[in-house]
């Protein structure tokens, strides 16, 4: 893009809260404004003290609501509508671009009242199918006003063509692709130095993440390589956790607790090999991009986001999902074959290049571009969140009459 | 003699019914239209992106044609010339197997072209990006346009009706592969 955009970001997620689409959205951010553009973002918080640089816009706190199981954040209401008016009115934006509109938030109150060209990514990080299905009709008039819509997985757009109409482009979640490749191994389990390790990220206590079947699988690997260690890196209470991995493999097992970005980054730059034996869901396996960048020779299990960050096994090797003998047998060799790990962790960083920021925020500025009117203008915010239904006023006639006048109306 | 009697009794809350009908038909018609409208100016803006983009890409076809025609070898630029011409002056209705022989021409080259200024390669190469882009949006925002006017009650209440329905742009603008030779015309329309 030859001059600078300027573009207002919604997020619609507490900041000060750690997500995958909170992180997005500031690595785009900071991306788009490294290459001279003028970026602003609109984000509810906790606190609005945590808003600390000047590009961020505090949109009120989300309501949070009890929704199957988890919490889902609503935010709505005339103060809202009102912070969400003033920003559009004084950002002068060429193009506003909402993450995950669908919820009731911050992001759909833009679409509702911004005028002008508004692009949407579609995450599908937390969203239920049945809920969709329900709410998408509703918001539909609304949804209706994006002009350019992204989803970042195949599942995330399948997700959004079934409910909310319309069609997306992929573009993928953006890494930072030098943060993982280089800098200094994680303290005392330098790879290839000490003993054998294989990695997983992710809270221990969610079934779809599998880490119970890893487990099992372990039992199998700790026979053929008895320095075999499995270091768990992911929040967690260690009493419940030691129970869960049991007597026989607790001098196998460690947990590492949530680790910091930078930690992350060395925790995956040191580890043998990474293991992945996710069951379900993942609309996109981010931390296979981290994981392949950091050179880690990757076993994943075979959902369709993984194998095709995997490039269909060429990248990783992919195992059946839930399979622990498949998933045992994949680790233990894979841990006999230093040659094939070398060929893997070379491999890596060369995968994750078409994932680094630089070039997924290229593409998304090529969809800016794409929606911006040739001959230029800016987002406005409408008055009505109705975006101009007052239009009509109502008469009093006679049904016929009026129906009689509305068709002539119509065809005007 | 009871009948006028009780019709006349009927009379006001039928009225009343009926009036509160028409104010709810008014009300999803007033919004409906809004929406439509809205729809009509997102495909007209998607249209103009995408004939710009598509304009873009015959314009820069022909310059590689004319300029480098022995970096393209003689019959790949005299068919790419031929192909960037015919998108050019194409009428609406052959647009689309125009462009999409356009857009096998441009496939069709050779991979490497030695000679020809990287600037032009690269802009090539960005408008396929932004046609698929464009074709994309423009598709979508047909089809939110269909798929409302093709509503039971907006055919119905007839609003919009004397609008023409939006077409469709099908073309073959699969990125990045070079033709293989069962690579046919594509589908022109969906």
């Amino acid at each position: 893009m030859d001059r600078p955009v300027r573009i207002g970001i919604v997020c619609p997620y507490q900041w000060d809260v750690p997500g995958g689409v909170q992180y997005h959205v500031r690595d785009l951010a900071e991306t788009l404004r490294g290459m001279g553009h003028h970026v602003e973002v609109l984000t509810p918080a906790e606190r609005e003290e945590s808003l600390t640089d000047p590009w961020l816009t505090f949109a009120g706190r989300t309501v949070p609501v009890p929704y199957n199981g988890s919490m889902a954040s609503v935010q709505f209401g005339p103060v809202s509508a009102a912070r969400v008016r003033r920003w559009l009115r004084e950002g002068h934006f060429d193009v506003v671009h909402v993450h995950d509109p669908a919820p009731p938030s911050v992001g759909l109150l833009v679409c509702m009242m911004a005028e002008g060209p508004i692009v949407a990514t579609f995450h599908a990080a937390a969203v239920r199918s049945k809920w969709l299905a329900a709410w998408g009709p509703v918001i539909r008039p609304w949804l209706e006003k994006i002009s350019g819509r992204i989803a970042v997985s195949d599942f995330a757009r399948r997700l959004q063509v079934e409910h909310l109409g319309g069609d997306a482009v992929i573009i993928p979640n953006g890494v930072h692709v030098q943060a993982f490749s280089a800098g200094p191994p994680f303290a005392g389990h330098t790879r290839g130095v000490d003993g054998p390790t294989i990695g997983f990220v992710g809270r221990y206590r969610e079934p779809r993440k599998g880490l119970p079947v890893l487990l099992e699988a372990m039992r199998a690997v700790v026979r053929a390589h008895p320095g075999a260690q499995l270091l768990v890196a992911g929040r967690g209470d260690a009493g419940e956790f030691r129970e869960l991995v049991g007597e026989d493999l607790r001098p196998h097992v460690q947990l590492l607790g949530e680790l910091s970005e930078a930690d992350k980054a060395a925790f995956l730059r040191s580890v043998d090999v990474y293991c992945a034996p996710n069951l379900l869901g993942e609309s996109f396996g981010v931390i296979l991009i981290e994981a392949l960048a950091a050179g880690a020779p990757i076993v994943a299990s075979d959902l369709d986001a993984f194998a095709s960050v995997l490039e269909g096994g060429t990248a990783g090797v992919l195992v059946p999902r839930g399979d622990a003998r498949a998933l045992a047998r994949a680790l233990t060799a894979l841990l006999a074959d230093p040659a094939r790990r070398a060929e893997l962790a070379a491999r890596g960083p060369a995968v994750a290049a078409a994932y680094d920021w630089a070039v997924v925020a290229r593409r998304i500025l090529a969809v800016y571009e794409t929606v911006l009117p040739p001959g230029g203008g800016e987002v406005t915010a409408g008055d009505e969140p109705a975006g101009g239904a007052a239009e009509l006023t109502v008469d009093p006639r006679p049904a016929r009459d009026a129906a009689d006048r509305l068709t002539r109306w119509a065809r005007r | 003699m009871g009948a006028p009697l009780a019709w006349g009794a009927v009379t006001p809350e039928v009225w009343f019914l009926l009036a509160g009908l028409a104010v709810l038909l008014l009300a999803w018609a007033g919004w409906t239209l809004t929406r439509l409208r809205r729809l009509e100016v997102r495909v007209d803006r998607a249209w103009t992106t995408l004939d710009a983009q598509l304009q873009r890409r015959a314009a820069l076809a022909e310059e590689l044609a004319r300029c480098h025609p022995a970096a393209l070898g003689e019959e790949h630029a005299a068919r790419l010339a031929a192909a960037a011409g015919e998108a050019r002056t194409a009428g609406a209705g052959d647009r689309e197997l125009a462009e999409n022989g356009l857009g096998r021409a441009l496939r069709e080259l050779p991979g490497d072209l030695p000679g020809v200024p990287a600037a032009l390669r690269t802009e090539l190469a960005g408008t396929a990006t932004r046609v698929v882009l464009a074709r994309r949006f423009y598709n979508d925002a047909v089809r939110d346009t269909r798929e409302l006017r093709g509503r039971r009650l907006t055919v119905l209440t007839r609003v919009h009706a004397g609008r023409p329905l939006p077409r469709f742009f099908d073309i073959d603008d699969r990125l990045g592969a070079v033709a293989s030779s069962t690579d046919g015309a594509g589908r022109t329309h969906e």
